[in-house]
């Protein structure tokens, strides 16, 4: 296997193949890839192309995420600036894609593949639409370069394989941007334009991770626990050699293991809630309705210890500062008491947002989850939604977890190739069964963390709330002065939400806030209103989407 | 003497405006507002004073109404430029309005609209391409020509919006949120019906856009006035090199720059209605074909990305505005700004406001007086 060569501002920079951007300017020890307008660094965060913050500049086109590219060969990088330059040249695009299939699947992760195997064995013509270069999604994570880690990839790798094997179209590096009346969805793949109009419709796009938002978490070298985790395995880079990891939730622990055994310090794991002993009732529950599971994670945090981390419970990250070359991380303690400790990275999860904008957009009933802090949407038993021939599976519903995802694309997928007229929705009543094991697991499960979002009140008010437009609480504050009676007005009001994310991070916090200020109960209307473009796109894919829908009619 | 009670329906910028106007001239102001769809909160900044291709194409019927308001087009935007300094800033740019041109014929339409516009008074001019290329390089290579109207601009809506309301807030103006369903002369004055309360006042000034229509329906008046639902689109930054409002000689497009170096894609694309209380949906072609022309007009920009859209409420009449008392009853003012509302709103809601204090102001609004609706 032949390394790649580039170069980042002019030094040059070795990527092993297959690495993304973001993986090998890691590698190479490079954290900040862009300045802002306040000139903030700022660096990888999500590593799911979500947050926008990653952005670098490639062989002159700015405005391309680090961690969604391939470094390859001969690539010029730059870190991206504030106000870059307009290329000057005219529109190009490559030839756009048509697409027609009697199941449309979006997502290639648990639920999606699940979904697309079940559709294609029942005769279907599958095409599924995944926004990664590798499938596989969150949970089964796949190596950019074929190695199995362990028994998760190799799940994994099963899924995939079998997903081709049931003659499933996969096309990968699609980031779907646009979902209209009707199911007309609209996707780039690189410079290409795709246009679908299936017969029916499965989203299965996941969930992406809500952070610890204290002064200091926009700083380079603080991302989400999953992007330190993208990193270890999908491209054997450590995100740094001493990290703290914080929030709240199992993943946490998984990566920290995981980050431990590829030769990292685990400084501290701070967990926010309390031990499970001093909880003995709900860890009991938690454990009957999964005793493996419940074993597996018991087993994770004896490995850490024994792999030199350290565990707090009850311990909450209340600030990051920048430190020479370090980050200074301030943890505060349950019963007050504070310290601080000198790391690389500063991980954080402190649990999971759905990406249920396509839902939302095409008018999909949803209810707010106060447990979960996040919305929850409206499915039949065949995971159909109120919109007919429109179905979704997995975490962007809600969080459930990979395998109540794995049994609920199942369903779907069977389902919706019956609506499309293959086969007949055969006897799934095993697989319900199985599916309401899962869920009595997850909602034992999340009872023993703590990942209700945090009331504004309890932020310092310099925190920056939205990382796109730099805003901070205070800023947002001033907004409310006016008692805005939608999230919407506070947009306008103060910025809040207007920026490349789109609102991902701020948006629950300012829909909370005006909650606050209305006494009005939070329900799907109260966050910022869906609009297309998903996902930023760019105008020259706007352009030959425009010809090739042109030339049809 | 006793502060004369006045209620204000709608808060867009023309209500805002009103009401502040009111307050300072003395009088005790309550502003009610609906809270859905002011074409205010939603507008795309632009100040228009030459002649918009797309109404004359689209309305050829209304052109003459708007071709002799043009001199009111351009007090409107001399207004905003005492706004901006008054209010501290607003993002205001008034480096001129390019209409772009393709083809020859394009350029022959501009000239003779561009001799129109000179004898209201506007300072127009039509230059070549070379002339283009020094303010305007990066336009794309077929543009042959374009019609340059000095009186043109842009501002920040978002910040305009803001500030005008604080400003109404200090001056005393007292804001409901609530929609009027009725509006009932008595012998004092006039009743209105809210959906918790009857409210009464000595004056009241209609400045409820698409909703004025139903308003002031049974008052001698029929007011055409509609609601059109448009789209919007809006990029990412990129430097600072847009300095001019562009528009096309025969297709629906303005573009600009803010001064946050998004580039703002409009032009009066269509949207749906989503229903009375909700806000309109974004339909697909209006994103394409308004981007796409975008592209095609200044292929620079193709490496921007759009982050968002959005649809928002216009309101149509017959292409002027509507202002002055009802011919029923002169306690009740009209203030409903014509094509480009957002940038007669200001004007156009100081003068109804000074009318309904009984000054008739230094401006002759009589052409634009209800009466010429009248049943
Ligand atoms: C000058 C200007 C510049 C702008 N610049 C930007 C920018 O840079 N970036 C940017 O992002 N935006 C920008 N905007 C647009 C801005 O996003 C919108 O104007 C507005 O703040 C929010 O969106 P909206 O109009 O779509 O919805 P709003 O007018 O806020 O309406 C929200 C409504 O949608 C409803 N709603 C919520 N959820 C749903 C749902 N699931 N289904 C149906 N309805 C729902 C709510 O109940 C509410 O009634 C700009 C606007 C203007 C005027
Ligand atoms: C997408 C878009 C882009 C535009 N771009 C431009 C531009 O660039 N330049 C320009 O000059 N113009 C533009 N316009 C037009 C401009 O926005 C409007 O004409 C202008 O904002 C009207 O202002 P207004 O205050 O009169 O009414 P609005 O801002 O529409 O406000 C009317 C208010 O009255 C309320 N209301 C209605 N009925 C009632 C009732 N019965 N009781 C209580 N309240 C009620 C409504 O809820 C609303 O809040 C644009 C319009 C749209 C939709
Ligand atoms: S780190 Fe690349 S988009 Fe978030």
């Amino acid at each position: 296997m032949t390394d790649n060569r580039f170069t980042f501002d002019g030094q040059s920079v070795t990527a092993k193949r297959g690495q993304s951007l973001a993986a090998a300017l890691t590698d190479a020890g490079h954290r900040t890839f862009r300045t802002t307008a306040k000139s903030a660094e700022r660096g990888i965060f999500c590593g799911m192309g979500v947050c926008q913050d990653c952005l670098v500049s490639i062989d002159g086109q700015p405005n391309q995420r680090a961690c969604m590219s391939l470094a390859s060969d001969g690539m010029t990088v730059t870190r991206q600036v504030p106000f870059p330059a307009f290329s000057g040249t005219a529109a190009k695009a490559g030839a756009p894609l048509t697409l027609a299939p009697d199941v449309l699947v979006i997502g290639g992760g648990a639920g999606g593949l699940s979904a697309g195997i079940a559709a294609a064995r029942a005769g279907a013509d599958v095409v599924l639409l995944d926004e990664r270069k590798v499938s596989g999604g969150q949970y089964y994570k796949q190596a950019a370069d074929g190695v199995v880690l362990d028994g998760q990839q190799r799940d994994g790798a099963d899924l995939v394989a079998a997903a081709k094997s049931a003659g499933i179209t996969i096309l990968s590096g699609v980031e779907l941007w646009g979902a209209f009346d009707d199911l007309l969805f609209m996707a780039q793949q690189g410079d290409r334009a795709i246009i679908a109009r299936p017969k029916t419709a499965i989203v299965a796009t996941g969930a992406y991770e809500r952070p610890v938002m204290v002064p200091g978490w926009t700083l380079p070298g603080v991302m989400t626990t999953g992007a330190a985790q993208t990193l270890w395995r999908s491209y054997q880079s450590l995100a740094g050699k001493r990290l703290a990891i914080c929030g709240s939730g199992p993943l946490n622990l998984q990566v920290a293991v995981e980050l431990a055994r590829g030769g990292a310090t685990i400084v501290r794991l701070a967990e926010r809630a309390a031990h499970p002993v001093t909880r003995p009732l709900q860890a009991a529950r938690m454990a009957v309705s999964g005793p493996a599971l419940a074993m597996k994670g018991l087993k994770m945090e004896w490995a850490l210890r024994r792999l030199g981390g350290t565990v707090r419970y009850g311990s909450d990250l209340i600030g990051v500062a920048q430190c020479g070359n370090a980050l200074a991380a301030t943890f505060q303690s349950s019963d007050g008491t504070r310290d601080t400790i000198e790391v690389d990275v500063v991980c954080m999860n402190a649990g999971f947002e759905p990406q249920n904008e396509i839902l939302r957009l095409l008018g999909v009933s949803m209810h707010y989850d106060p447990a979960m802090g996040h919305l929850r949407c409206h499915t039949d038993d065949a995971m159909q939604t109120n919109i007919r021939g429109l179905y979704a599976v997995g975490d962007c519903k809600g969080l459930g977890g990979a395998p109540a995802a794995c049994d609920e694309g199942v369903i779907a997928g069977t389902h919706a190739a019956a609506a499309a007229g293959f086969g007949d929705a055969y006897d799934l009543h095993s697989v319900r069964r199985r599916l309401t094991g899962h869920r009595r697991f997850q909602s034992r499960l999340w009872p023993l963390y703590d990942i209700a979002p945090r009331q504004a009140a309890d932020m310092p008010s310099d925190t920056i709330i939205c990382r796109c437009e730099e805003l901070t609480l205070d800023d947002i504050r001033t907004g409310l002065d006016d008692k805005p009676g939608h999230a919407g007005t506070l947009k306008r009001a103060t910025r809040v939400g207007m920026g490349r994310c789109q609102g991902r991070y701020c948006g629950p916090v300012a829909a909370r806030m005006v909650a606050e200020t209305t006494g009005k109960p939070i329900e799907n209307l109260s966050f910022f209103a869906p609009r297309v473009p998903i996902k930023p796109v760019a105008i020259s894919s706007i352009f030959a989407a425009e010809e090739a829908v042109r030339e049809k009619t | 003497m006793k502060k004369p009670e006045v209620i204000v329906i709608g808060g867009g910028v023309t209500g805002t405006v009103a009401a502040l106007t009111l307050a300072e001239a003395g009088a005790s102001v309550m502003l009610i507002d609906e809270g859905v769809n002011a074409g205010s909160g939603a507008n795309a900044g632009s100040l228009h004073v030459q002649m918009q291709s797309r109404f004359m194409r689209l309305y050829p019927d209304q052109v003459p109404n708007v071709e002799a308001a043009l001199p009111f087009y351009r007090m409107a935007a001399e207004e905003w430029v005492r706004l901006d300094k008054d209010l501290g800033g607003i993002e205001l740019v008034r480096k001129g309005g390019l209409m772009l041109a393709e083809t020859e014929e394009q350029l022959a339409f501009l000239s003779k609209k561009a001799e129109r516009e000179a004898a209201q008074g506007l300072s127009v001019e039509i230059l070549n391409r070379e002339a283009l290329d020094r303010i305007a390089p990066w336009l794309g290579l077929q543009i042959i020509g374009a019609e340059l109207c000095r009186d043109e601009g842009k501002l920040n809506p978002l910040i305009a919006n803001r500030l005008l309301g604080a400003r109404a807030a200090a001056v005393g103006v007292r804001r409901l949120a609530g929609r009027v369903t009725a509006l009932r002369p008595t012998p004092q004055g006039i009743e209105l019906e809210t959906a918790h309360e009857t409210l009464t006042a000595d004056k009241v000034v209609v400045a409820a856009a698409w909703g004025a229509g139903a308003l002031v329906h049974g008052f001698g008046v029929s007011l055409p006035t509609k609601a059109e639902p448009l789209h919007m689109n809006i990029t990412e930054p990129g430097a600072p090199v847009i300095n001019h409002l562009v528009q096309h000689a025969e297709r629906s497009i303005t573009l600009k720059q803010f001064s946050t170096g998004q580039i703002v894609i409009g032009g009066g694309w269509p949207a749906t209605t989503a229903g009375w209380s909700a806000p309109p949906t974004v339909i697909s072609g209006s994103m394409l074909q308004n981007v796409a022309l975008a592209a095609h007009l200044a292929p620079a920009i193709s490496n921007l990305r759009v982050i968002r859209t959005w649809a928002g409420m216009n309101t149509t009449i017959d292409g002027a505005s509507v202002i002055g008392p009802l011919p029923a009853s002169d306690r009740i003012v009209m203030a409903v700004p014509g094509d480009a509302g957002y940038t007669l709103g200001p004007l156009v809601g100081r003068i109804a406001a000074q009318l309904a204090m009984g000054d008739m102001g230094e401006i002759d609004v009589g052409r634009f007086s209800p009466a010429r609706f009248a049943t």
